[in-house]
């Protein structure tokens, strides 16, 4: 995957350039925005990862130009400003979602990795399949293999979200804002409570477990 | 008070430049006065005159030039208003009441011809008058010429009469004017002079300074009212932000004390083998992990107590309740609690939601925490008799004594008993301070009381005010 970091901070950005290649991707720096925007418009990349506050052209003057131009690149942006009206502001501008400094290391690569997947799966699914996993959005069923799994609605939007991240991993402040759309952290493991009722129904009785726990980062549906 | 600085104030100079306007305004009108006047009276000189013309002239044309000799010497006997100048062919005088013809005997004047002439005259006092006259000459049908004319001289004084008492009045009110707006402009001049000194002070760092504000009620006490309205207002978050500041950095002292001890540990026992190099950064990063939470949640508080909360929006008190609920259930029982949920509808609050859901689930974290297994959590959304929103969560944990419960509130405060959980004891405190930026308060209360060896347990509600405007119906 080809990722643009635009970020004027350059140990940041020679960590998070590290970090990312490490990841396995290919990773592209521009100092500033304006630099940015000129990197961006040669093309090829999957996913920017764009700090908000720079000299000369900022994140979001940035972006807002490149989606006036219709690059429809996801877009990650990166803050130290953490208000919930700075989220907006970013998202409003065009961006696909919001990280706020100082963050994980795993939190960046896992949002990353969801972004460019978001953009591969264009198009209406009603039937999700990872291994001998298969989830339809209509009938809302799960199966694996030819057992029928019975969730409750969170449940199955859990696994929906990991389904749709599948080989990816996705951290426990992901999974509290996509699936039940709140920021805020929570003191205790609420998110681990969850993910081990939902794996005690989709791996209990396998050979195999799916649903595997990240060190560090989070969590991992595995085909 | 110095002249040149004085005509820089702008009350004097608004005063100065009505008195231009007023002068040039009396001037037009002077003016309009003297030619209206002038004219006037000129017209009807000319008209007398005429008149008295057709009279002679009938009587020359009806008996001759003797007649017309007779009435005049008659005329001038009489002292009548009129001037006459009667001159035979030749150019020679006849008879007449002025010295001089104002026309050249020896060149007959165009018919119809106006003439003004001046005349000399005394007044009943003895003085010499000058004095204006106006008239005209016609030529009779026997060559002599008759000159008809009349004083004007008494319309011409009238109206330098009446200009000088007009430069006289300007003059007054100019000196009127002058002198007041001086006194104006020194008295705006001595109120602003006061506001000056509060600005001044304030710009050398004196924000105590304030604007002294009489009853008065005028714009410049409203000026000083808004000044040190403003001044209130500075100051007040002046005072805020240097407590925000000292608070953050005395609340950050003890975790980067306790990170540092554990590092200082962790080194040793690294040296002595005990633990790998990787384990030590490991205990390194999750303690600089926490120190962030800690500071973010330090900055939090401090905005909140320093802005209060933005982002307002009008939500379901009650939706927030139910995902709250569904979000910790699994946790609670997880650790072997009764969770239950009793949650009204339609509990319309105004707020930040993600606050208060922090807020919220700080609550229920502890709750689960402090509560043994075996113990029961209740979480309550619903509207108090007064019309309030109240959240509540009640456990059967050990509780907070009576005496301590102010003080669980404050920041970094942990009760003896809790000290080995884990916690940066910011929790309640971020609790208190979004609830006070919305309006709403946190009471803490005891439980349901001891039984089997549970409780007395705690109970905290978080009341928050009704939304005001009533809110748009979801359906």
């Amino acid at each position: 995957m080809r990722i643009l970091v635009v970020e004027d901070d350059a140990e940041a950005a020679t960590a998070m350039l590290r970090g990312l290649t490490e990841a396995g991707h290919e990773v592209a720096h521009a100092v500033d925005g304006a630099y940015g925007l000129l990197e961006a418009q040669r093309g090829g990349y999957d996913v920017y990862v764009v700090d908000r506050m720079m000299p000369r052209l900022d994140g979001i003057g940035m972006v807002e130009t490149l989606r006036k131009d219709g690059d429809q690149t996801p877009v990650l942006f990166l803050s130290a400003l953490g208000e919930v009206e700075d989220r907006i502001t970013g998202l409003k501008a065009g961006g696909d979602d919001y990280l706020v400094k100082p963050y994980a290391f795993a939190e960046l690569v896992a949002r990353v990795e969801a972004l460019s997947r978001r953009r591969e799966t264009g198009g209406v699914q009603t039937v999700l399949k990872v291994g001998d996993l298969e989830m339809n959005l209509i009938a809302r069923t799960v199966h694996r293999g030819t057992t029928e799994i019975d969730l409750q609605p969170r449940e199955f939007q859990l696994l929906e979200f990991l389904m749709r991240h599948a080989n990816q991993s996705v951290t426990r402040t992901m999974l509290l804002e996509k699936v039940w759309e709140y920021h805020f952290d929570p003191q205790t493991n609420v998110i681990d409570v969850h993910i081990s009722r939902l794996r005690s129904k989709i791996d209990k009785g396998f050979d195999r477990a799916m649903l595997q726990t990240v060190r560090g980062a989070g969590y991992r549906l595995e085909a | 008070m110095k002249l040149p600085s004085l005509f820089r104030r702008t009350p004097f100079r608004l005063t100065l430049l009505f008195l231009a306007l007023f002068a040039a305004a009396a001037s037009a009108i002077l003016a309009y006065v003297y030619i209206a006047s002038a004219s006037e009276a000129r017209a009807r000189a000319q008209q007398d005159v005429l008149g008295e013309l057709t009279g002679l002239q009938a009587i020359y044309r009806t008996r001759g030039v003797d007649a017309l000799n007779q009435a005049l010497v008659e005329r001038i006997v009489r002292a009548g208003p009129y001037l006459y100048v009667l001159v035979d062919a030749n150019g020679m005088s006849i008879s007449r009441n002025l010295s001089e013809s104002p026309v050249d005997p020896k060149t007959p004047a165009a018919p119809g011809a106006w003439e003004t002439f001046p005349l000399t005259d005394t007044d009943a006092d003895g003085r010499v008058e000058k004095r204006q006259g106006i008239g005209q000459e016609v030529m009779l049908s026997g060559g002599e010429r008759l000159f008809v004319g009349e004083d004007i001289g008494d319309t011409e004084a009238y109206l330098s009469r009446l200009t000088q008492a007009l430069w006289l009045a300007m003059g007054m009110v100019l000196l009127l004017g002058a002198s007041g707006g001086l006194l104006i402009s020194r008295n705006v001049e001595r109120s602003m002079g006061r506001l000056n000194q509060v600005v001044a002070a304030v710009q050398d760092g004196d924000l105590k300074a304030r604007a002294q504000v009489r009853a008065s009620g005028d714009e410049l006490d409203e000026l000083g009212r808004g000044l040190n309205g403003m001044l209130d207002r500075l100051e007040a978050s002046m005072a805020s932000i240097r407590h925000a500041g000292d608070a953050i950095a005395h609340d950050l002292r003890s975790p980067l004390t306790r990170m540092r001890a554990k590092l200082e540990v962790a080194l040793i026992d690294a040296e002595a083998g005990k633990v790998s190099g990787v384990d030590a950064l490991e205990i390194a990063l999750s303690e600089a992990d926490h120190l962030l939470k800690t500071f973010n949640t330090v900055l939090a508080i401090a905005r909140l107590q320093a802005g209060g909360a933005r982002d307002m929006v009008v939500f379901d008190a009650a939706d927030l309740a139910a995902d709250m609920a569904e979000l910790y259930e699994p946790a609670a029982e997880d650790k072997g609690l009764d969770f239950s949920a009793e949650i009204e509808r339609g509990l319309m609050i105004e707020g930040n939601q993600p606050f208060l859901a922090q807020a919220l689930a700080n609550v229920i974290d502890n709750a689960i925490k402090y509560t043994p297994t075996g113990g029961a959590v209740m979480l309550r959304a619903r509207r108090r008799s007064a019309g309030d929103i109240e959240y509540s969560i009640t456990d059967t944990g050990p509780g907070v004594p009576e005496a301590d419960r102010e003080r669980v509130v404050q920041r970094f405060v942990r009760l003896d008993n809790s000290r080995t959980e884990a916690g940066s004891g910011l929790g309640l405190s971020l609790v208190s301070a979004v609830l006070e930026a919305h309006a709403g308060r946190v009471q803490l209360d005891e439980g349901p009381g001891a039984y089997g060896g549970f409780g007395p347990g705690l109970r905290v509600a978080l009341v928050l005010p009704p939304a005001s405007s009533p809110a748009l119906d979801p359906e």
